[in-house]
């Protein structure tokens, strides 16, 4: 067959991944962002690493020397995984090594549960779905793995969720944003029936669409859409209601880039 | 293995050409676009206006395609649910399609012929139901188009993906294997063989799958050369094991051509010499990948993967995208008749053999040795796919020694990761099924063994 010469290669493409890439390993990364106190230290590195045994063994160590266990939900997990996502967003580490650490987080927090009587705060409620009609939902899980590793209740109603029982978890769950996702074109137009319904109940809650075929353009058609073009963006949608932006003009203007 | 060497895999030409619809022969020495389409979202309110939004589309395709003087083109219609679920919906969509069709190739001589690929209805809201009442269902489908006027029949089946979705996104190579390697295949020899009866009863094609439930997830997360949600690294060994795991359906009766948006299919057509639909450059309306000239390498239909129905300023968005296949196609043919059709197909792939590591295992000449690590231990489902896993991570290991595939630091060690992996994996298939069985019924709430006979 024909083949190019090594040097001939660089003209026809270009590996900006390779050229870009960081000089620091992902471990020396996370080394430098560890918290320093001791008892925490072993905690955020077991959520790094995914190892969800060594996660519940360091909260044991911990808990066994006077910390409070519901203190270390936010105190040790949440920093943990705070070193994660700051390294996910940085471009470090990939999306699977988030994945692995959330479900190591969660299960420290179980494990925290059962060690108080006390119930943890979460930064707010998220209600995820994915449209009715629609059973894809590996983008749904990952977004509502993303909420979660940044500390927010998720409210998960699953894949093909019929529109009234959408409207019947905001009713009741009252959350602070609604995400929705979908592969296909011919189900994302439940989310305009969401949108209607929610607004003729008077609830005018953010309404973060994402997916497949779903596009910006769609999304700002419905009064209450904010389109999300990456799943690691709703945690950043939620961070910023939290933050006091709860306007859709405003979250437009912050998430769509196109 | 179908083709003695690697070079003798080309576009156009396949070592077993199928004869379907109206005059076409594919693979039969020449390439034919093949053109595919989603209908505006609110068409599917009804079936009459679901029919109606066929037959505007069916005709705008004709008659672009007389307008511009192709001498082929393969429609597919990719099922929407309602089509599926109603089969009945489906049977009338083929009809209408076909109808006009027939006026066309009676009119003008026009080679045409009509795929429809079923949607995989089998699941409910929680869980894959592989089998059952939605499979009943499943299968009726298939009989009321192919009654009805289609002649290929596809599915996109999705056997597996409960355990793969779960595994691609903690880097679970066993899981990848047994999602896509395993549980997938026996549910492709279990749907093929079913869809291959169909296809013997009514006079059909039966085509041919494509594994992009699973591989093309692993291909999307993974993104472009920027994104960092899966290593490419990673997703190429998926795609690998899926070839072992979409040709079942050859195995069980089908004779391709294969499904557009399998990039498994130069590795299946290497070892089963069947004639395959590949997309490329021309289905960025759909997605976008890192091998857009490269997977038209061996193609025998050229596809757009799909793109919705509506107008653009050269026509409908269905006559732009046939017509550029055409084009495309047209190259293909001149290609072939003047003897300069390896050196097209030789362009084709170095514009992008190195731009990513899925191109590069996915070249004719590497594919061609994924293909050889399958048939190695052909009758055995597991060995075959950790065989192909095994063979992508050395074949990527050498282009990156080579130096002419660069890989980043994060690739390198995902691809040792997953080598690593795979070597400790057993030999022994039935300890491979019992150690994952039990770890994923306990691991993946979903998962349920019984849709796959277990």
């Amino acid at each position: 067959m024909l083949d190019l010469k090594l040097e001939d290669i660089d003209g026809i493409l270009v590996r900006y991944n390779v050229a870009l890439e960081k000089e620091m390993t992902p471990d020396e990364a996370a080394e430098e962002l560890y918290p320093k106190d001791e008892l925490i230290y072993p905690v955020a590195k077991a959520i790094y690493e995914g190892e969800e045994d060594d996660v519940v063994d360091a909260l044991k160590a911990a808990i066994d020397a006077g910390k409070k266990p519901i203190a270390l939900i936010d105190d040790a997990l949440m920093v943990g995984m705070g070193v994660v996502t700051q390294l996910y967003d940085d471009g470090i580490i990939f999306l699977p090594n988030v994945m692995m650490s959330a479900d190591a987080m969660l299960a420290g927090i179980d494990y925290c549960k059962t060690q108080t009587t006390e119930v943890p705060e979460p930064k707010g409620k998220v209600v995820c779905h994915v449209a009715e009609g629609d059973v894809h939902d590996i983008g749904k899980n990952i977004v509502a793995a993303l909420l979660r590793a940044n500390g927010y209740e998720v409210i998960d109603l699953g894949r093909d969720v019929p529109v009234d029982e959408v409207i019947t978890a905001v009713t009741n769950e009252k959350p602070i944003l609604l995400t929705g996702t979908a592969l296909m074109t011919t189900t994302m137009y439940a989310f305009k029936e969401i949108n209607d319904k929610l607004l003729e109940k008077g609830i005018k809650i953010p309404f973060a669409c994402g997916g497949g075929a779903v596009n910006q353009d769609f999304v700002s058609q419905y009064e209450l859409g904010v389109y999300g073009e990456e799943a690691a963006d709703a945690p950043k949608i939620a961070d910023a209601i939290v933050a006091g932006t709860t306007d859709i003009t405003a979250l437009r203007e912050e998430f769509h880039k196109h | 293995m179908a083709y003695a060497n690697a070079d003798d895999l080309l576009f156009g030409q396949s070592k077993f050409p199928v004869k379907a619809g109206l005059g076409l022969e594919i693979g039969a020495g020449y390439t034919s676009p093949e053109v595919n389409y989603a209908p505006r979202p609110q068409a599917g309110k009804s079936k009459d206006k679901l029919v109606k939004e066929y037959e505007r589309i069916t005709t705008d395709i004709m008659a672009r395609m007389v307008q511009i003087g192709a001498p082929s083109v393969v429609l597919e219609t990719e099922h929407v649910e309602q089509m599926s679920n109603n089969p009945e919906w489906g049977g009338a969509v083929a009809h209408a399609q076909k109808t006009i069709m027939e006026e066309y190739h009676d009119e003008y001589g026009i080679k045409c012929a009509l795929r429809h690929t079923i949607g995989d209805i089998r699941e409910d809201r929680d869980y894959l139901q592989l089998r059952g009442d939605k499979y009943s269902v499943f299968i009726e489908a298939f009989e009321e188009v192919a009654k009805n006027g289609a002649d290929l029949l596809s599915v996109e089946s999705m056997g597996g993906k409960e355990v793969f979705d779960y595994s691609i996104l903690r880097n679970d190579t066993a899981g990848i294997l047994f999602g896509i390697g395993v549980l997938g295949s026996m549910d492709m020899e279990m749907v093929w063989k079913d869809i291959s009866d169909i296809a013997k009863k009514t006079g059909t094609v039966s085509a041919g799958d494509t594994d992009c439930a699973q591989a093309n997830t692993a291909m999307f997360i993974a993104g472009g050369l920027l994104d960092k949600n899966l290593a490419h690294t990673t997703a190429i060994v998926a795609r690998a094991i899926s070839a072992a795991r979409s040709l079942c359906a050859y195995e069980a009766g089908a004779i391709g051509p294969g499904k557009d948006c399998g990039y498994e299919n130069t590795i299946i057509k290497s070892i089963a010499g069947v004639p395959i639909t590949q997309e490329g450059k021309t289905s960025t309306c759909a997605h976008s990948d890192l091998m857009g000239n490269l997977v038209m390498q061996c193609c025998d239909l050229w596809s757009n993967e799909s793109v919705e129905y509506h107008g653009e300023f050269g026509g409908t968005t269905v006559q732009c995208w046939s017509e550029t296949l055409a084009y495309d196609c047209s190259m293909m043919n001149v290609a072939l008749k003047t003897g300069k059709a390896k050196d097209l197909r030789d362009i084709l792939v170095l514009s992008d053999k190195f731009r990513d590591p899925q191109g590069y295992v996915l070249a004719y000449d590497n594919a061609y040795r994924i293909g050889q690590a399958i048939a190695k231990d052909g009758e055995n489902n597991y060995l075959r796919a950790k065989n192909a896993a095994i063979e992508c991570c050395n074949i990527v290991e050498e282009g990156a020694n080579s130096g002419k595939l660069r890989l980043t630091r994060f690739e390198t060690s995902a691809l040792a990761k997953v080598k690593a992996d795979l070597e400790v994996l057993t030999d022994d298939a039935d300890k491979f099924m019992s150690d994952n069985l039990t770890k994923f019924k306990q691991e993946v709430a979903v998962f349920r063994p019984e849709n796959y006979g277990l």
